[in-house]
């Protein structure tokens, strides 16, 4: 499961420094690089791309390059991806240069909108040609915010998968559930950017730091390539005691995480541990045995263990991952590849498609009644409401070509309702923990140690 | 003040540590002049683990108690708990020499030691061997066997010991600040004596003392102590499921036990939230009652079967009519009342020390059970020594000499 020889192309294996840029594309992409900016990231050029001006001059990036000077003359882009990606267009130049000399690109940006969904591929693409590693941390629209925002989000996102060497999506939906409902919106958009900006960071940081265990870019991206739609992220960081225990419990406890559970469907994860000198074998030894139990056993784990004086005590643990892959992950593919005729192959020297106003589709009305033929038009707004559907992703998706009417589709999405409501059942895994008894003399009767609580040692399950 | 009318009980528990002045009235009854009372450092699960720390709370709560008394204490009864502490019953036997036949206290004594004779770890010490009835001759029932005449003098005891050096502890702490251990009493014990009148105690009664790091327990039968016992698990135990399960910090978990717990599952509405205030200035957070409730059930439900558990294991709890008697700090938890006599089935009462004159709040305060428990017995074993030298009233006897260090 370790890999221990792998070799190591870009990311190790010269020994010359490697040279990460974080770009944020539109305002979604400036506000998560605002974020990653006060968060702290080591060693990397921000760069905001934006065609409104406000925005940009607001953002705190050190590189900035306006889009469509003449187009849209400072102005934002009106949530028209087609202006966007003109937009883009225009600056092809300025944003060449600005990305020159980057090994490693981050690219993160809110689909949905024009500045965003537009012109992300086309800086995605000269990345690409200027011969980067290009990961694209991309955020999805609400579902609230309209089918069309997530048709555009959607036909965005495959156009981001088609030149980038990984995609990275948060579903915001999932990410809102950090926040309460009461919460302000703008507070759910915040703690969606945070979330996103944290997963750069310690993909920056797990790349870039000397590692025992090296993880590298490859790695990365084989675990998030097969990703289908939703990125599993998880950081924790902790010190004490009980450090390993509590970094573990704490990445997991991240929502996208769902507490772990749904780590069970994937099929590659990345964990990354770093801390200082003094990380056990034990304390590695604990947290891979603890996530072994969130895992199947088809899961190809990617260990990296850092070793960072920096951490001192502390101890840091980042896994990350992508639902959907194995038996359910071609089909969905090919249900895509069909209905949007965009190459596949991550090759740098494709161009992603310009947008044409007849691409996005008309948002319906009326959804498809039961018994009519969905037209072939449609089915990309049902695949985009699909994917914004708060449920679980690895149900085998049925190409929308192949289904002659809607009659037999309630079935796998009941099933998978289903399947859902039954996982969330299940009980989940909680570390035994002694908490103030930690050093005190157990109290054991009848072979029980009282002081874990009794609702752990029972399996009472609370909300 | 005559020095021999005032008693002093000091309890160093887990959450608080207390001192009670108490003045013996000519009348024969007692009045609380003072209660000293500190929150509790350096205790856990009742026993010492941080000496200094403890000594200074005990300090704290002397001073207080003198402030509140206007009493000089230089002579405090200490109660004592610990999971090393154990009991047993054991029956003693003497049989009267060739000639002789009337029993005189010297075979009370003999048959008392003989009781003790058995083998404990080196490292135990018996701290109580409390009488639990006398035969004569194979005649039970007999109060007084001092002036019977009988050839054979059997007794009951019911014997307390503990770990020597865990006991001593307590008792350093108290001798470090000037202060003399008057008697050495178990919690339970004397939690019973300020709760449980005479006729309860002869009808029978579980009393059960739920503090904050152990629970201690005593159940009477026919007047006398049949079992008593001390579980390591007490109000801290719930402070930390809630901690653990709600991911709240203790003091936060703490204070959500004293206003919201309540052991009573299924009275919350679903979706029932407590909204938990944050005095920093983030946002609150919102918890669910039901798990809450849920926690603290499942914690004391938990406890108080070990505790049905060990009193069945040799006791019929037929013989128990008057019921159990919870107190302590944890008793005020909501629902407890409901819950123990769903568990035990039998009548179940939140108990509190019986009235005495003086200070009213101590004594309607379950926290304060045990420490004028302590009180009380030293105000009996004061009223029985002069008159009968201690006969009936023998179970009070103390056995001194072991802890002079």
């Amino acid at each position: 499961m370790v890999q221990l020889n792998r070799q190591y192309d870009r990311a190790n294996g010269s020994g010359e420094p490697i040279h990460v840029k974080v770009v944020g594309v539109g305002g979604a992409g400036s506000n998560i690089l605002d974020r990653v900016m006060l968060d702290g990231i080591e060693a990397a050029d921000l760069v905001a791309i934006n065609t409104d001006v406000q925005s940009l001059t607001a953002s705190v990036a050190a590189h900035k390059v306006q889009l469509g000077r003449n187009l849209t003359r400072g102005l934002g882009s009106g949530g028209d991806p087609e202006l966007g990606y003109a937009a883009a267009e225009e600056a092809t130049d300025e944003v060449r240069s600005v990305l020159q000399g980057g090994t490693v690109i981050f690219l993160c940006a809110g689909l949905g909108g024009g500045t965003g969904s537009g012109a992300a591929p086309l800086v995605a693409q000269i990345a690409k040609e200027e011969n980067a590693l290009v990961l694209a941390f991309a955020a999805v629209p609400f579902s609230f915010e309209g089918r069309r925002r997530c048709a555009q989000a959607e036909e965005s996102l495959l156009r981001l998968r088609a030149v980038c060497d990984a995609v990275v999506c948060f579903d915001n939906d999932r990410m809102a559930e950090i926040t309460l409902p009461r919460m302000g919106i703008h507070e759910a958009f915040a703690a969606a950017d945070l979330t996103v900006s944290q997963s750069i960071r310690s993909v920056a940081s797990l790349m870039q730091r000397p590692g025992l265990l090296h993880i590298g870019f490859d790695d990365v991206c084989a675990v998030l390539r097969n990703g289908d739609a939703r990125a599993l992220f998880g950081y924790g960081e902790a010190d004490g005691e009980n450090r390993a225990h509590d970094a573990l419990a704490k990445a997991l406890k991240n929502p996208l995480m769902n507490r772990g559970a749904l780590l069970e469907d994937t099929f590659h994860a990345i964990v990354h541990i770093c801390g200082g000198a003094n990380v056990t074998l034990g304390e590695v030894q604990i947290i891979m045995e603890e996530l072994n139990r969130h895992i199947n056993d088809q899961t190809q784990l990617f260990m990296g263990i850092g070793i960072e004086t920096r951490m001192g005590n502390r101890l840091s643990v980042s896994i990350l991952s992508s639902l959907g892959n194995g038996a359910e992950k071609p089909v969905a593919q090919r249900h895509q590849r069909t209905i949007y005729p965009v190459e596949p192959a991550p090759q740098p020297d494709i161009k992603p498609e310009p947008w044409k106003p007849a691409a996005i589709p008309i948002p319906l009305l009326r959804p498809p009644s039961e018994g009519e033929a969905v037209p072939t038009e449609c089915a990309p707004v049902r695949a985009a409401e699909e994917l914004m559907l708060p449920r679980s992703e690895s149900e085998p998706q049925k190409p929308a070509q192949v289904r002659p009417a809607a009659k037999a589709e309630p079935k796998p999405q009941s099933a998978a309702a289903k399947k859902a409501e039954a996982k969330q059942e299940t009980l989940q895994f909680e570390p035994i923990s002694r908490g103030r008894f930690e050093k005190s003399e157990p109290t054991i009767i009848d072979g029980q140690d009282l002081d874990v609580p009794t609702f752990l040692r029972r399996n009472v399950r609370i909300r | 003040m005559a020095r021999d009318n005032i008693f002093v009980g000091l309890e160093i528990g887990t959450s608080k540590i207390c001192a009670v002045v108490a003045e013996a009235r000519n009348d024969g009854t007692l009045k609380v002049v003072g209660v000293g009372s500190v929150p509790a450092r350096g205790v856990r699960k009742g026993e010492i683990v941080d000496f200094e720390t403890a000594k200074r709370c005990v300090h704290d709560a002397i001073v207080d108690a003198e402030e509140k008394s206007d009493v000089e204490i230089s002579e405090v009864y200490l109660g004592i708990t610990g999971s090393h502490i154990r009991s047993f019953n054991n029956r003693g036997v003497v049989v009267l020499e060739e000639g002789r036949e009337e029993i005189d206290e010297q075979d009370l004594d003999d048959v008392r030691t003989n009781a003790r004779e058995v083998s404990l770890p080196m490292e135990d010490c018996i701290l109580h061997t409390i009488i639990q009835h006398y035969y004569v001759d194979g005649q039970d029932g007999v109060l007084n066997p001092v002036g019977l005449l009988g050839k054979k003098l059997e007794a009951d005891f019911h014997i307390v010991y503990g770990i020597r050096t865990r006991i001593q502890n307590a008792i350093r702490c108290v001798k470090e600040l000037e202060l003399e251990p008057a008697d050495v009493i178990i919690n339970s014990f004397a939690t019973a004596q300020a709760i449980l009148e005479k006729n309860q105690k002869q009808l029978g009664a579980i009393v059960i003392d739920i503090g904050g790091g152990t629970t201690d327990f005593v159940v009477y039968v026919d007047g006398a102590v049949k079992q008593s016992g001390v579980l390591a698990i007490g109000g801290d135990h719930i402070t930390n499921d809630i901690s653990i399960g709600l991911k709240i910090p203790s003091a936060r978990a703490e204070k959500l036990k004293v206003e919201e717990g309540n052991v009573t599952l299924g009275t919350a509405f679903p979706g029932e939230t407590i909204l938990l205030k944050d005095e920093t200035g983030f946002a609150g957070r919102e918890l669910e009652r039901e798990s809450l409730n849920q926690i603290t059930h499942e914690r004391l439900r938990e406890a108080l079967d070990i505790v049905k558990r060990q009193i069945e294991a040799d006791q019929n709890l037929h013989y128990v009519g008057a019921g159990v008697f919870i107190t302590g700090g944890c008793s005020q938890i909501r629902g407890l009342e409901h819950l123990a006599s769903d568990i035990f089935g039998m009548p179940v009462t939140m108990a509190h020390a019986l009235p005495m004159a003086g200070v009213t709040s101590a004594f309607e305060n379950p926290q304060f059970s045990t420490a004028l428990g302590l009180v009380k017995y030293a105000h009996l074993v004061q009223m029985d020594r002069p008159i009968s030298g201690g006969l009936i009233r023998n179970a009070f006897q103390k056995i001194k000499g072991i802890f002079r260090n």
